[in-house]
């Protein structure tokens, strides 16, 4: 019942501090939700088709990193033409690129995959530190 | 009679310093339920909503793939960011239009028009079928973007 007070004669000279700590608890919650909100991402090119076909060269220290859907299965990788383990492409691309200027990669990525599967290899050219990754497409392909 | 009555009242009350002794033992309890705790958390609630909403309410929802190598990108949050979704089931969004793949690459190039870094992000679900990306991405080449950001969640190491 607590009614029966009245004990404390004098005024009350201590500052309330509950609200100010509720309101400073509140504007962290707000900030906690609202920071993680940076968007990330992978930084990729797509290949412009040449304004001159005709002074396109062909290089052939282009390197193409190819995902070969398997049916249900996990996919096949390939740097060129030859075949890799999924584990093994990331150092294989760091010790190609190690010794070289333009650091440019391409990935091509079957049209039945999961778009997870080829993330992973654009991810594993980052980390081999391959600065310009292109996304081939069949109209990159095509020479559209 | 009423001297007990005081003392009976005094011993219940306590000590009495100031000499506030007129308490009413039988005064009536307060039963009015304290709403301003309540009415506190409900604005509180109303405005943590008000800031959370725009900035979820302007996304599809995908599930982003997830990528050890992602660097933040924070152009992607700003106002007039040109993000393209596609979600797991292949239908594409430009912001939170739906569009038709065949279209996307006009209203890509409509939405670029008097920007000066052709940037465009794409948010591609990781379970969404890689054909579809690929059809999305073929548009957005025809609007003559070559800077695609691949927007994904960062694995943390």
């Amino acid at each position: 019942m607590g009614m029966g007070g009245g004990n404390h004669g004098g005024t009350m000279s201590e500052i309330n501090v509950t609200p100010m700590i509720d309101v400073l608890l509140v504007l962290l919650i707000i900030f906690m939700v609202i920071v993680p909100v940076v968007p990330k991402g992978l930084s990729t090119l797509i290949p412009q088709p040449p304004k001159n076909p005709d002074e396109a060269q062909p290089n052939d220290r282009t390197i193409v990193v190819q995902v070969l859907a398997n049916g249900a299965g996990e996919p096949s990788y390939k740097i060129n033409e030859d075949s890799f383990a999924k584990s093994a492409i990331e150092p294989k691309l760091a010790e190609i690129f190690a010794t070289r200027q333009e650091k440019v990669m391409f990935v091509k990525g079957d049209a039945s995959l999961d778009f997870q599967k080829v993330a992973e290899v654009i991810d594993f050219g980052h980390q081999a530190d391959v600065d310009n990754i292109g996304l081939i497409t069949p109209q990159v392909e095509a020479g559209h | 009679m009423t001297a007990t009555t005081a003392q009976a009242g005094n011993d219940r009350t306590g000590q009495t310093i100031m000499g506030i002794n007129k308490r009413e033992e039988g005064k009536k309890i307060n039963s009015n339920i304290n709403v301003t705790p309540m009415v506190d958390v409900m604005l509180v609630l109303l405005i943590i909503f008000m800031v959370i909403t725009p900035m979820i309410g302007d996304k599809v929802h995908v599930d982003l793939p997830v990528a050890a190598a992602a660097l933040s990108m924070e152009n992607a949050n700003k106002e007039d960011a040109v993000t393209v979704a596609v979600t797991r089931d292949g239908r594409t969004y430009l912001g939170q239009d739906r569009v038709n793949t065949g279209d996307l690459g006009a209203k890509v190039a409509a939405r670029l028009e008097n920007k000066t870094d052709k940037e465009v992000f794409l948010r591609a679900d990781q379970r969404a079928n890689y054909g579809k990306v690929m059809d999305a991405v073929d548009q957005i080449r025809t609007a003559g973007v070559s800077q695609l950001g691949l927007l994904t969640e960062k694995r943390e190491q």
